[in-house]
């Protein structure tokens, strides 16, 4: 009994610890200047206001949002299409010798070069190609780092699925191509699926490469935003609170429509969870 | 008669058109700019004037003898190590300790994951907030038990460790949803051989959890250990490295070179050691994984 109540006790102080940092950010951004300054701090503000958020929208936050929302889109269908072929091709054909497995290897490889690496070349490639300060230079350098993900996770969704169903398809005279079509991609959409809302929350939360290669409020995201209200000399406490819980509003909801699958994408479908 | 012959070439050569888009991609995306970024670190390049040189091994030797390049390795060092194993420990005692069912487990399970998931910037601009120096609930709670005037992120002497436990904030639910997973994956017949025989439950942990939730370790900690080594996000919005270069880790100082200096060549040549740290712990945990055969199927 003693055992079960220290664990409850515990539990809830781990609850606390996680939850409440998140609580008072969207606290704080509700607050006026006067309860952000409290002491002690007030975790209810006497007088809750919308106006960071106002200040946030003269700042130009729905130029960022769609920039966000259009990179995030775009990336996502962009490697979620080609990414899900060669996750099959693997999944299903043998390739001569060992080849299968060396190019799921080199594939998962590229993703685990650090970013800083690649962005400086990469960034010069943009700026030949007049890329930089556009959406689509975003997409593309986004798509780098989202098809590793794509592949390793939908190899594994693909791989639970028998192949006999194929088989009778391709039996009852469908094509190799049209028998994936017919059956095992639509047994994968629950996976593909997933897969599809982590490449959003991972395009949608990047922020290096923004940083890098967009300036302009014609191309720049959210998270740009939202590190442009800590300034070097001043902090915008209210409005800063404001792009975060705009920021992490969209993020939370998918995650948890996701939640089934997390721990087999946090690990790139290596742990089934 | 031509598109029934494509059509059969197109089927049987299948794997391969399946396979090309991708493989195009990252040659283009991931392999061309680190070749690229080779050839760069050996030559001398201005960013402003767009001139490169050919400078020899110049850049790594300047790179050698630079105080703050070693600052940056030092910091990545103590941020990569401290935090990884500090979130290993309370991940997998948090495991441990809630691998049974008990009520309001998914609830829990659930809010763990949101720390994780949120924007990186997100995580940064929260801790501003927690950590505000005058006004801050951090600096509230602590005067409580009678510390005062704590300056976290803005004194040299606390910065580093003020982003680690923000760092172990973050990421210690991705230790513990991945350790969760495993222990919930073990097969029980083991236990039931090890509680007839009478072992204690450190033996149980010791000869039977240990050794078969080694995968799921090596695989908590490559990924982690992979993403800190090139943290930035975080780092940049709560400190930009300072105060007095206390949190430069390497991927500030490079994006600092490339960026701010516009000194490409210096950059790259340092980007290359990260790289080749990465890539080194990166196969150790491989070769190790693929022993155990995981990633395998």
């Amino acid at each position: 009994m003693t055992g079960k109540i220290l664990r409850y006790v515990f539990l809830i102080l781990v609850m606390i610890v996680v939850v409440f940092p998140i609580i008072w950010l969207i606290s704080t951004s509700i607050k006026n200047d006067v309860d952000i300054f409290a002491m002690p701090p007030i975790l209810v503000p006497s007088h809750p206001t919308g106006k960071s958020y106002v200040g946030l929208v003269d700042n130009g936050l729905f130029a960022y949002l769609l920039n966000s929302s259009i990179v995030a889109v775009a990336t996502c269908l962009v490697s979620i299409v080609i990414g899900t072929l060669a996750a099959y091709s693997l999944a299903r054909f043998k390739l001569p010798g060992t080849w299968t497995s060396r190019i799921s290897f080199w594939v998962l490889s590229t993703r685990m070069f650090p970013p800083i690496v690649t962005i400086i070349p990469l960034f010069q490639m943009l700026r030949v190609m007049g890329l930089v300060n556009t959406r689509l230079g975003l997409v593309i350098t986004y798509t780098a780092f989202n098809l590793p993900f794509v592949v390793w996770m939908m190899r594994g969704f693909f791989a639970e699925i028998p192949r006999d169903i194929e088989e009778v398809a391709m039996v009852e005279g469908c094509t190799r191509m049209g028998a994936f079509l017919r059956t095992s991609l639509p047994l994968a959409v629950p996976g593909l699926a997933a897969t599809a809302i982590f490449t959003l929350i991972l395009s949608w939360n990047e922020f290096l490469f923004a940083l890098i290669v967009t300036q302009t409020t014609q191309s720049a995201t959210l998270p740009i935003l939202v590190a442009s209200r800590v300034g070097q000399y001043q902090i915008l406490w209210g409005q800063m609170s404001a792009a975060g819980v705009i920021a992490m509003a969209p993020v939370l909801a998918f995650a948890f429509a996701v939640q089934r699958y997390l721990v087999r994408g946090m690990s790139f479908g290596a742990v089934k969870g | 008669m031509n598109i029934k012959r494509l059509a059969t070439w197109g089927d049987r050569n299948l794997k391969y058109l399946l396979l090309a888009p991708t493989i195009v991609l990252l040659l283009v995306l991931t392999v061309y700019p680190l070749f690229f970024a080779i050839i760069a670190s050996f030559e001398t390049f201005n960013i402003r004037t767009a001139t490169y040189s050919f400078g020899g091994v110049s850049n790594f030797v300047n790179m050698f003898t630079d105080p703050f390049f070693w600052n940056a390795m030092k910091n990545t060092g103590i941020y990569t190590g401290v935090a990884v194993v500090v979130e290993f420990g309370l991940g997998l005692a948090l495991a441990l300790v809630l691998n049974e069912r008990f009520a309001g487990r998914d609830v829990f399970r659930s809010l763990m994951l949101a720390p994780m998931m949120l924007p990186p910037i997100v995580v940064a601009v929260i801790f501003k907030i927690v950590f505000m120096q005058n006004f801050g609930i951090s600096n509230w709670l602590l005067g409580l038990i009678g510390i005062h005037g704590m300056l976290w992120e803005s004194a040299s002497r606390t910065a580093l460790f003020s982003l680690i436990i923000v760092d172990i904030w973050e990421w210690t639910p991705f230790m513990f949803l991945i350790l969760l997973a495993g222990l919930q994956a073990l097969p029980s017949d083991p236990y039931e051989a090890a509680i007839v025989d009478g072992a204690g439950p450190f033996q149980v942990f010791r000869h039977i959890t240990f050794p078969l939730l080694t995968p799921s370790i090596l695989i908590a900690l490559l990924l982690r250990l992979m993403d800190t080594l090139r943290i930035f996000d975080l780092i940049f919005v709560m400190t930009g490295g300072g105060p007095a270069n206390a949190t430069e880790t390497m991927s500030l100082y490079v994006y600092q070179t490339a960026f701010r200096f516009s000194n490409v060549g210096s950059a790259t040549a340092m980007s290359f050691v990260l790289l080749i740290i990465t890539v080194a712990i990166g196969n150790f945990f491989v070769s190790r994984l693929r022993a155990e055969e995981v990633f395998t199927q």
